[in-house]
Order: structure tokens, then sequence, then C-alpha cells
């Protein structure tokens, strides 16, 4: 009967690759008919910005015609476009 | 004449019998332009399968909440009650609301460009949706500041 030596084995290598998913854009596009300080209490209400920071991404909705108003990845990026349809915002999402 | 303050944390409508069927007047008559109104949003994909995937799974699900904020307004409405107190969700359903009856009134007034509220020609403002639409404009306004007070 034998036994065989134990040979030490080297633990492999282990290479750990974090795959990030590219995130998105929730693009706001300016209607001619909701009311400004409607948009203003969505943009808070949905993404909890302050009063400033929310009065700003409304008005460059209401001057350029459209803001990114979160980067995010696709599945949470499609909820928030899906909530801002439902409080009626023209509200679309976009790859980076 | 109708006016909303908040008291306590909550917000208070009040609405004469007068105002309360006008309001449901206006409802009656824009529900059935809400739908072509909303659907001018634009698609929420540049991509036509995930697109395809959207309506099929999500639009559905905002479609039955613009029916159940109408539902919480016109049952607020049809109460029978002067003073109406609300709380936040009723709040948001109404501030939805308003929002879809304004989007179905400009649309049927062919609004598509920002300055019409001081561009509008005398025919324009003529029309009956034309006065929905600042009317209603005006009670989101005053239950917005009610909400921020």
């Amino acid at each position: 009967m034998t036994t065989a030596t134990p040979v030490p084995v080297e633990a492999p290598v282990r290479e750990e690759r974090t795959v990030r998913e590219p995130g998105w854009n929730v693009i706001v596009w300016n209607d001619p008919v909701t009311l400004m300080s409607y948009v203003v209490l969505v943009l808070r209400k949905l993404f909890g910005y302050d009063h400033v920071t929310a009065t700003t991404l409304m008005l460059q909705v209401h001057e350029e015609g459209k803001a990114i108003v979160a980067t995010q990845p696709r599945e949470q990026a499609e909820v928030s476009v899906a909530r801002l349809h439902a409080f009626g915002l023209q509200a679309t999402l976009a790859r980076l | 004449m109708a006016s909303v303050l908040k008291r306590r944390g909550r917000i208070q409508v009040r609405l004469d019998e007068r105002e309360r069927n006008a309001l449901l007047d206006i409802m009656a008559r824009l529900q059935t332009h809400i739908s072509r109104a909303l659907a001018t949003t634009p698609r929420a994909y540049d991509d036509e399968t995930k697109q395809a995937e959207f309506d099929r799974w999500v639009r559905p699900e905002i479609e039955r909440g613009y029916e159940a904020d109408l539902d919480v307004l016109r049952d607020s409405l049809s109460a029978g009650e002067e003073l109406l107190v609300l709380t936040e969700a009723q709040v948001y359903a109404w501030l939805r609301g308003f929002n879809q009856l304004r989007l179905a009134a400009a649309s049927l007034l062919g609004i598509t460009e920002d300055g019409w509220e001081t561009e509008a020609s005398d025919e324009l403002r003529a029309q009956p949706e034309f006065g929905m639409l600042m009317a209603l404009g005006l009670l989101q306004e005053d239950l917005l500041a009610a909400l921020e007070s």
C-alpha cells in the first residue's frame, strides 16, 4: 500500500471582474402645458432633490427643451421614466 | 370661490356646489380626450424591442394609474362636501388628475408651443377648453402652493 505524497497545489489565481452596466440617462422634455411648479414638485418627490436643484433642472427643461434629471442603472431608470409618465411628464431614457 | 389651505399638515380644499359641479363637468368633457393627449408622450426608448417591452409590461400600469387618479378626484368632488380634507395621496392624485385634464384641453386647443398664455388669439381664448385649461391651472397652482407651505 502506498501513499501518495501530497503535492502542494497552488490556489488558482482568480480574476474577479466587476461588470458595471453602463448608466442610463433619464431625460425630461419640455411641454408647453405642464406648470413649472408642478415639474419642480415632481422632481423633488421622485428624485429627492432640494428645491434649488429641482428648480435649476426645471429651468433647463424649459429653456433648453430637455434636461438629464438622473443617471441610473437601466432597470431603475425605466422605473423613473414610468413614474414621470405617471405624473404626466414627458420623459425618456437613453444609454450613456 | 375655491380656496386651498394647509392646516395641521393636511390640505383642505373648499369648493362650493357650483364649483364642484363645474369641475365634474370639465372632467366629463375632457376625459375621453385624455388618452389621445397622453399618447403624444414620447416613447421611453429609441430601441424598438425595448419600447415594445415597455409598452407591454409598464405602460398598462401607468394607464391604470391615470384612471385611478381621476377616480380619486371624481370621488372627492362627488362626496357632496364643501370642505374636502385630503390625504397626501389624494393631493398627488388630484395634481396628476389636473395635469391629465390640462393636457387634454391643450391637445383639443392645438397648443404645441410655449407662450400660449400671452399669445393666444381671441378665437382661442373664446374656446371653452381655454377656460378649463386656465381654471384647472389656477387650482393646481393653489394645491402646489399649499403643499409647499
